[in-house]
């Protein structure tokens, strides 16, 4: 039953809030988590058995009518639920903790199971509709979580979050209509029928172009990023984690690839403008992360620079290419999950994200320290770690099809990269521990767990690349490329 | 398709578009702001309904129609509890008092 | 069509009203006004589903949503806009119609597409059975905007992070 991951969520968000009303603290974080930690499990097992048979095509039956839900898994919608479900497993886990001081927890991880169910919705759909719907439930639901605190900051970043997002729906929407004026068909499959029998170029790059608007700007690529770096630090740091390690790949990257791919067909052309967007947006975003001394706010701009690795690797377009923009795809949301969640450990512990006010916390807190390390060494490509595996994909790839300067600018950027993370290190954990932070502790249980969990599995997906290559980024490639 | 007619609307929708862009980027009152994304939002409704009906698919035009309102409705929803929360916080519905995020 | 066209046009004075004007009240009852005419607009397009939800939904609950929170932030309409601006606003319309009426005059020939199948069944079976999976977004999307509401005005117990 693929469509467990869009009821589950919803069904324990809807009675949540009942439930958060008779018991505080203990039973909605259970039951929250138990629904996570199932769909994880069912995505881990379950799932692919039923695709070794191939796509699957589920009819979901109501009442005994065939109701008209057709959602399809295939290698990379597959691919994407591991990943939403591991990350949102870590971040319901490291919640428990965190939110404690945020009040009205139960409404809290019901807003996270919706935004998770419209990440999983976005995921199965098959229809350009279903995917709009679903991007506006994630996103609602963010502009809620970005706000949580209801601090002048946070309420300040939601706002401009929430006005950029506006215009980007519009794009996406008109693009979606024109689509749906030449074709007559809303689905994938019919519109790329219909685009293949109209070759209308002009009018579809028309539309192209509105689509890269609109998920340019969830995805938050230059120059449609600007929301981002207000939005991500501002945020309670597991939505921080969220946002950064999936929604801004699946409500971005995800919808860039599937339209791109299987819908409108990836020219050459499309091509280059894909590798050049991605490539602007490592650089400058590198540049920017440098000059930070706000600790999220640095994470913050290394994400957009990560996702530019990604959209340059899936816009390569041979199947290298798009394999190792996939896997830098779920390299960097393990990593940067972990590096928001270990940096809201450091808040919490210190109550400052300014990084010229720490030091030395290595010595107090040394398992955020060391799972903070290995994120950041992932994403900075330091090998083994996955990372490493994942940009060196990337550039192999770029070599291949020639692009030189982007192959030099990926590797350029990427000792950039290692550059602000090492500094990050420096100054926040190693160093002259100072001397308000003598008394600072560990964090909590669950927090310090959700980063080790992470961790490992970073260091897991670094170790035994070639299988986890060969078992979810393979397939998810290939039926990727076979699309279209 | 109903061509020169679908591109009647399809002006007015862009009019619609220019209104609510040129709004949200000069106008200082959070409340006006709100009013631009309303705009927008008509048209897009527009542009929706307007394609569905050139193509003499009334009814799926409506569906989408539809689906979008209730979308924009819960939007508005949340738009309208963050500008209140701003206010209580900020005492002034100025953006320019929105300056504490930089860099 | 000619009547079409007026409603648009009128359509499009409401709203460039509702930024204009000063007052917010009254910008707010242009906006009410504006999503009236397209209220009409899709009634006469042979769409009143969409009508009638564009003009209790928009028009109707919204504006009052609106008017409520005009009523909360009493004490913040002191904001003085641009005079520049709304002087500069002609100017820009003017370019922009004009911009606007040359690429839709291009646009008449050259989008290509296909004939499409008459459809088939009431506005009902449509909504229903062929765009079932949107109304679990409707579901999941009132959710969202349900609990968004309810967790942005919680009671706030002073909460101690940065």
């Amino acid at each position: 039953m693929i469509f467990l991951y869009i009821g589950l969520p919803l069904a324990v968000a809807a009675v949540l809030p009942l439930v958060g009303k008779a018991s505080k603290r203990v039973l909605p974080d259970i039951l929250a988590n138990a629904a996570l930690a199932g769909l994880l499990v069912y995505a881990a097992t379950g799932a692919r058995a039923l695709l070794a048979q191939g796509p699957i095509v589920q009819q979901v039956r109501w009442l005994g009518e065939a109701v008209n839900i057709r959602i399809a898994l295939d290698g990379f919608s597959l691919f994407m639920l591991m990943a939403i479900q591991l990350v949102s497993l870590c971040v319901g886990l490291y919640s428990i903790n965190y939110m404690e001081h945020y009040g009205a927890k139960a409404n809290y991880y019901a807003l996270l199971l919706v935004m998770v169910a419209g990440m999983n919705g976005l995921v199965l759909s098959q229809d350009l509709f279903s995917v709009y719907i679903f991007l506006e439930v994630a996103a609602v639901a963010s502009y809620a979580l970005v706000a949580y605190g209801l601090g002048a900051e946070e309420l300040e970043a939601s706002f401009k979050y929430l006005m950029l997002s506006v215009v980007a729906s519009a794009a996406v929407l008109t693009a979606i209509a024109i689509l749906y004026g030449m074709t007559g068909a809303l689905g994938f499959d019919g519109v790329a029928a219909g685009l293949r029998l109209l070759e209308a170029n002009t009018v579809t790059g028309v539309a192209a172009a509105l689509f890269l608007m609109g998920f340019g700007l969830k995805a938050a690529l230059i120059p449609f990023h600007a929301w981002l770096p207000d939005a991500h630090p501002s945020a309670p740091a597991p939505i921080s984690a969220i946002l950064s390690g999936l929604l801004i790949k699946v409500s971005g990257v995800y919808a860039i690839a599937r339209i791109f791919y299987h819908v409108l067909g990836l020219t050459p052309a499309l091509s280059q403008i894909l590798m050049w967007l991605g490539a602007v947006s490592i650089v400058v975003a590198a540049f920017l992360a440098l000059g930070q001394s706000d600790m999220k706010r640095m994470l913050a701009y290394s994400s957009i620079s990560q996702v530019g690795y990604v959209v340059l690797g899936i816009g390569i377009g041979t199947p290298l290419g798009v394999a190792g923009g996939l896997f830098h795809l779920l390299n960097h949301a393990l990593a940067k999950g972990l590096l928001f969640l270990t940096s809201g450990s450091v808040q919490q512990a210190t109550g400052t994200r300014n990084l010229d006010e720490m030091g030395g916390l290595a010595k107090r807190m040394p398992w955020t320290a060391g799972t903070n390390l290995i994120g950041a060494l992932s994403i900075s490509g330091v090998p083994p770690l996955g990372g490493f595996w994942s940009k060196l994909i990337i550039i192999i790839a770029l070599i291949q099809s020639g692009e030189a300067a982007l192959a030099v600018i990926a590797v350029l950027a990427s000792v950039l990269t290692l550059w602000y993370y090492l500094i990050m290190q420096r100054k926040a954990f190693f160093g002259k521990l100072a001397e308000r932070w003598v008394k600072v502790k560990e964090a909590p249980f669950w927090m310090t767990a959700a980063s080790v969990l992470l961790a490992l599995l970073v260091i897991g997906v670094g170790l035994w690349f070639a299988t986890v290559f060969s078992t979810w980024i393979q397939p998810a490639a290939d039926s990727l490329a076979k699309g279209f | 398709m109903i061509m020169n007619e679908w591109v009647i609307y399809l002006l007015f929708a862009a009019g619609m578009f220019f209104l609510g862009l040129y709004c949200l980027l000069t106008m200082r009152n959070l409340i006006k702001l709100f009013i631009g994304i309303e705009i927008i939002g008509k048209g897009v409704s527009l542009i929706l309904l307007s394609t569905g009906w050139a193509r003499r698919s009334i009814f799926l035009a409506q569906s989408l129609v539809v689906t979008y309102i209730v979308i924009e409705v819960s939007l508005v929803a949340v738009a309208l509890a963050v500008i209140i929360n701003l206010y209580r916080t900020n005492q002034s519905l100025d953006i320019r008092s929105l300056t504490r995020l930089k860099g | 069509m000619t009547f079409q066209i007026i409603l648009l046009v009128a359509m499009l004075a409401a709203s460039a009203f509702a930024i204009l004007a000063k007052d917010l009240l009254k910008a707010a009852v242009a906006l009410a006004v504006s999503s009236l005419i397209l209220g009409i607009i899709f009634f006469r397009m042979g769409a009143p589903y969409a009508g009638v939800f564009e003009i209790s939904v928009v028009a109707g609950l919204i504006t009052v949503l609106f008017m409520l929170t005009i009523a909360l932030t009493k004490q913040g309409d002191d904001v003085r806009e641009s005079k520049t601006v709304k002087i500069i606003f002609p100017l820009f319309f003017i370019v922009f119609a004009l911009i606007d009426l040359f690429v839709m005059r291009g646009i008449l020939a050259r989008i290509p597409a296909l004939e499409g199948a008459a459809e088939a069944g009431t506005f009902g079976e449509v909504l229903w059975k062929e765009r079932s999976f949107d109304l679990i977004g409707q579901l999941a999307i009132i959710l969202a905007g349900v609990l968004s509401v309810l967790a942005l005005f919680r009671k706030r117990d002073r909460h101690d992070h940065e």
